[in-house]
């Protein structure tokens, strides 16, 4: 028995000598390197070879809309072919790290910046400056879709640096409105102020009304904070904080006014009683069925709305607190980053500049993005031509704000369970905003 | 009487078991080790894919890595994070909550099962045992989601107490502070009374029918039949099962993850939900392993603990 056991002690002890002997974690992935950014060279071609070449994308939003958009690629390039890998949101954040470092990287990614940020800093990325001067993306795309996915080499700051990414489609929260509703209680849409909407929404409650749905179960009450962030909130102040600037902060006064207003309007009964219970779906199911006369919500819903409601629904954003403050508005991009291990870069970056094409536009509104070429997208009426007005505002003044977990990968969790707290009444909105500064410093401490 | 006999008659064969496993002993040589042939190829999975892993978990949780970028050493730093920051601590609370609803209350449900249908052989055993197992063999995600659905606002569950006139109490109660979590510990009670129930049916099988009639010409009625007879032949079943649910409890993730995400605000964050959060979302890859050595090393010790109580006699 002595013997038994002396063995598998020594055989335990060699595998856990194995293990530590192992080198530190994160020094033998693939393509890093010790400098931080992958270099480009300078000057890059816009041809693309002519010998035959197979790109892997790995995404995750729209899987009809990219099919779409290769098929047309495909077709002005002949010789190359773009397989994709789709791979479901939760799944896709867990496991493209792991994919982008490893020796068979996808060579184009969607990118999302609270998964992939480090892979900047790791060198994983693709310095994208060079194709976005050869091909003038910045004439071809608008500047608040190019800015967001700007970064500098720590991957931490957004705004200033290299273009990371290029956008394909957009997204924008807003508030929909259900005009039969609206008429029934004397309510005049859109309005031109956030005291017109507050007013609003105070004669709804009134007149009986459920007045506005979130589904805070998800990021639905996120959504409606960043947007009364977005109303109150000078615009390069937000973007200070979200974006990493040294010195940016969140708990000034205009913020924590905007967080105020928010748990005033839940303590005043203006959102569905359960919010905390319904998730962004239910809220929206629930809106369609005439149960509120506003719902906070994305462009993602729109179709569903338009579908159900037809003519009887409208969408703005919601308003600045004077009738010229400028239309700012929470969104992001679906957008696409390439490998720095990639072997055919060119025909890589000649994908992302067709995203900026007219062909491509069309695909992404079918798909239910807005598209970031505003002039190419098609014409629509009623609530998706609502959207569309809307969108191009915000373009024209420069306003799409990222949403707010973009400021640290902890954000997140903290903002949607601090939300819930708000709505409930368990947590100061001061404390709430200290809380979410305190990770966002946090995370560019280190 | 005839089981007794039969039992006390069974009681050498185990020393005659050892008896020759002592002789196998003492073969040596290369006899002993053929044994160790044969579970080589399980051994080899079971080193590869759980016990390797494990290790690698436990040597993670000595560094500060995001997962992908050079990590750096800081010994057991991330330990002391674990126990002194408040999420962390209440999040294990909230799992050690949950043993009551994945544990305690199926155990109860199961025997009181068990109790009403193993006296007398029934019509239709098999629909009952398929319509009680089915939780089981529905994938926790899937659960997870359809419950979400009836405990919305207009779900089933409020549309129920509507029905019997308890119109006051509906709420969504994924959304109520105080019932989020008993709501999602509900969801575990559905999903694990049937494996409870199945465990005790089975071993209520191997009772021998003449001690139930011994005790029934005592005069005993069910509840005594139940007390003196069948209650002391599921020991060992009980045992199984309270493991098992208290692991599943302890380790939750997938029924938290689908219906509440942890929220309303924390009330329902477990440590399998930050663990999953913090290494892949937040790039806190040492944090995360050492959250979960530590919850490891809980889920044995309670195990540990609830095979000692189950072996002692009574």
């Amino acid at each position: 028995m002595a013997t038994t056991r002396s063995i598998t002690a020594a055989g335990l002890a060699a595998a856990v000598t194995a293990i530590l002997a192992a080198c530190t974690p994160g020094s033998d992935s693939a393509g890093a390197d010790d400098t931080g950014s992958a270099e480009s060279p300078d000057t890059v071609s816009t041809e693309v070879p002519d010998e035959e070449v197979t790109l892997k994308l790995a995404f995750v939003d729209g899987p009809e809309m990219v099919d779409e958009l290769i098929a047309a690629f495909e077709e002005e390039y002949p010789q190359v072919t773009i397989d994709p890998q789709f791979t479901e949101f939760t799944d896709y954040v867990a496991s493209i790290r792991l994919n982008m470092t490893s020796d068979t990287a996808p060579d184009i990614a969607q990118f999302n910046v609270g998964a992939m940020s480090d892979l900047i800093a790791s060198g994983h990325l693709l310095d994208l400056d060079p194709y976005s001067e050869a091909y003038s993306w910045p004439e071809k795309f608008p500047p608040v879709g190019l800015e967001q996915l700007t970064a500098d080499d720590s991957g931490k700051v957004y705004g200033t640096g290299s273009l990371r990414a290029v956008p394909a489609g957009m997204s924008l929260t807003g508030v929909f409105y259900n005009k039969e509703l609206a008429a029934e209680a004397g309510i005049e849409v859109p309005p031109a102020t956030l005291d017109e909407f507050e007013q609003a929404l105070e004669t709804a409650k009134e007149a009986g009304q459920t007045p506005i749905s979130i589904g805070a179960l998800d990021s639905g009450g996120a959504h409606m904070w960043a947007a009364l962030l977005n109303s109150m909130m000078p615009v390069d102040d937000y973007r200070a904080w979200v974006g990493g600037e040294p010195g940016g902060s969140i708990t000034g006064d205009d913020a924590l006014a905007a967080t105020e207003k928010f748990t005033a309007w839940a303590e005043q009964g203006y959102f569905n009683e359960s919010a905390n219970g319904t998730d962004q779906e239910a809220s929206t199911a629930q809106f369609v069925d005439g149960q509120s006369v506003f719902l906070m919500n994305g462009n993602w819903a729109a179709a569903q709305v338009a579908n159900e409601m037809g003519e009887d629904a409208g969408f703005f954003l919601l308003p600045g607190l004077e009738p010229d403050s400028p239309a700012v508005g929470s969104g992001f991009s679906v957008s696409y980053a390439i490998s720095a291990q990639t072997e055919h870069p060119e025909a890589a970056a000649a994908f992302l500049d067709f995203l900026a094409s007219e062909q491509a536009a069309e695909i992404e509104s079918q798909g239910g993005f807005l598209p970031p070429n505003v002039d190419a997208a098609p014409a629509a009426d009623g609530v998706l031509g609502d959207l569309n007005t809307e969108f191009a505002r915000v373009v024209e003044a420069d306003g799409l704000n990222v949403f707010p977990d973009f400021s640290a990968p902890a954000t997140y969790d903290a903002m949607s369970s601090g939300v819930q707290e708000l709505i409930a009444g368990r947590t100061e909105p001061a404390a709430f905003l200290e809380e979410l500064q305190g990770i966002r410093d946090e995370h560019h401490a280190e | 009487m005839s089981a007794l006999t039969r039992q006390a008659g069974e009681t050498p064969t185990p020393a005659v078991g050892r008896a020759q496993r002592r002789a196998g002993d003492s073969r040596g040589g290369l006899g002993r080790f053929k044994g160790y042939l044969w579970v080589l190829p399980a051994l080899a999975f079971y080193l590869a894919f759980a016990v390797l892993p494990a290790f690698h978990t436990a040597y993670l949780s000595l560094f500060d890595w995001d997962g992908v970028t050079l990590a750096t050493f800081v010994g057991l730093e991330n330990y002391s994070e674990v126990f002194a920051n408040s999420r962390y601590r209440n999040a294990v609370g909230h799992a050690l909550l949950l043993i009551a609803f994945f544990s305690w209350l199926p155990i109860l449900i199961g025997l009181l099962m068990v109790g009403l249908l193993s006296r007398h052989r029934r019509r239709g055993m098999t629909v009952y045992r398929v319509l009680f197992f089915l939780p089981q063999i529905v994938p926790l995600v899937a659960v997870g989601i359809t419950w979400r659905w009836m405990y919305g606002d207009d779900g089933v569950v409020n549309q129920a107490l509507r029905a019997v006139g308890l119109g006051g109490v509906t709420r969504a109660w994924l959304g109520d502070f105080d019932l989020a979590l008993p709501a999602v510990g509900l969801v575990g009670t559905w999903a694990m009374s049937g494996l409870c129930m199945m465990l005790f049916l089975s071993g209520v099988q191997k009772v021998d029918t003449s001690l139930y009639e011994a005790v029934r010409l005592d005069g005993a009625g069910a509840v005594r039949e139940f007390v003196t007879v069948t209650l002391p032949a599921l020991r060992g079943e009980i045992a199984v099962a309270m493991t098992v649910t208290t692991v599943a409890a302890l380790a939750s993730f997938d029924i938290v993850y689908v219906t509440t995400g942890g929220g309303p605000g924390t009330q329902t964050t477990v440590p399998g939900l930050l663990v999953y959060r913090l290494a892949f979302s937040e790039g806190k890859v040492g944090l995360a392993s050492a959250i979960a050595v530590v919850l490891s090393c809980l889920i044995l010790v309670i195990v540990f603990m609830i095979n000692r109580l189950s072996r002692t006699e009574p």
